[in-house]
């Protein structure tokens, strides 16, 4: 649900980009590339089995 | 570089970034393969790359709005950076089929250093930062990329909660989980 959520965001980014203030779409951007930092290391658990 | 140059390269990137996003889609109607959790990001990143050049085409050139995709561009390089060190261990077959060689995200990878690549390439170009106050008049060009972009983004909405549903997405999917309940 939330890759949804992030997809509908990064939309609604490009909207405000096209048809909203600039300041506005650089708010929402920064909110939207936060939030999928955040879904990464909530899914970024597996460990990894490196041998170097 | 004039800013109408500028306009038309960052009216290019985006017919770019729709192409990902098309061969990305395309790989998963044709060969039926549903993207991973972490394919998933990096696909969004893409997306997220074409907030940039959108800025660009629409408010003109700044070097703020390269900074938004660069940032997008670090973000994703470094989603698939994790997904290739997941399968980088000897006899691992990886996540998905290969294409030309290499699974979707080492070229995820690839795109993401060649977009830092071009980004830092397009920042060289001081004239086309200079103020005229006088708003460039947006072709068709520019206006079906951005569309193509907005749509292929609106698509990707409805293709991941068909994929995911209203739950966690699985780390493996097979099906579309809102069509398996619905069916």
């Amino acid at each position: 649900m939330e890759f949804t959520i992030l997809f509908l965001a990064v939309a609604v980014v490009m909207g405000a980009a096209w048809w909203g203030t600039r300041t506005l779409a650089l708010a929402l951007f920064a909110a939207t590339l936060l939030a999928s930092i955040a879904t990464y290391l909530h899914h970024a658990s597996d460990v990894l089995k490196l041998s170097f | 570089m004039t800013r109408s140059l500028a306009i038309t390269l960052n009216a290019l990137g985006l017919y770019a970034i729709a192409l990902v996003l098309l061969v990305a889609f395309g790989a998963q109607l044709v060969l039926h393969e549903l993207p991973c959790p972490l394919c998933l990001l990096q696909r969004i990143q893409f997306a997220m790359l074409a907030v940039g050049p959108l800025l660009n085409v629409r408010f003109g050139p700044r070097p703020s709005h390269y900074a938004v995709s660069l940032l997008t561009a670090a973000a994703g390089a470094a989603f698939a950076a994790r997904q290739i060190l997941l399968h980088v261990m000897l006899g691992d077959p990886g996540y998905g089929s290969a294409l030309l060689g290499y699974h979707y995200y080492t070229w995820a990878f690839i795109g993401f250093a060649v977009a830092v690549v071009a980004l830092a390439a397009m920042l060289l170009f001081d004239a086309q930062f200079k103020a005229d106050d006088k708003a460039e008049p947006v072709g068709g060009f520019v206006r079906a990329a951005v569309w193509l972009v907005l749509a292929l983004t609106a698509l990707n909405v409805i293709s991941t909660l068909l994929e995911c549903g209203f739950g966690a997405c699985p780390d493996n999917p097979l099906t579309y989980e809102l069509l398996k309940r619905a069916g």
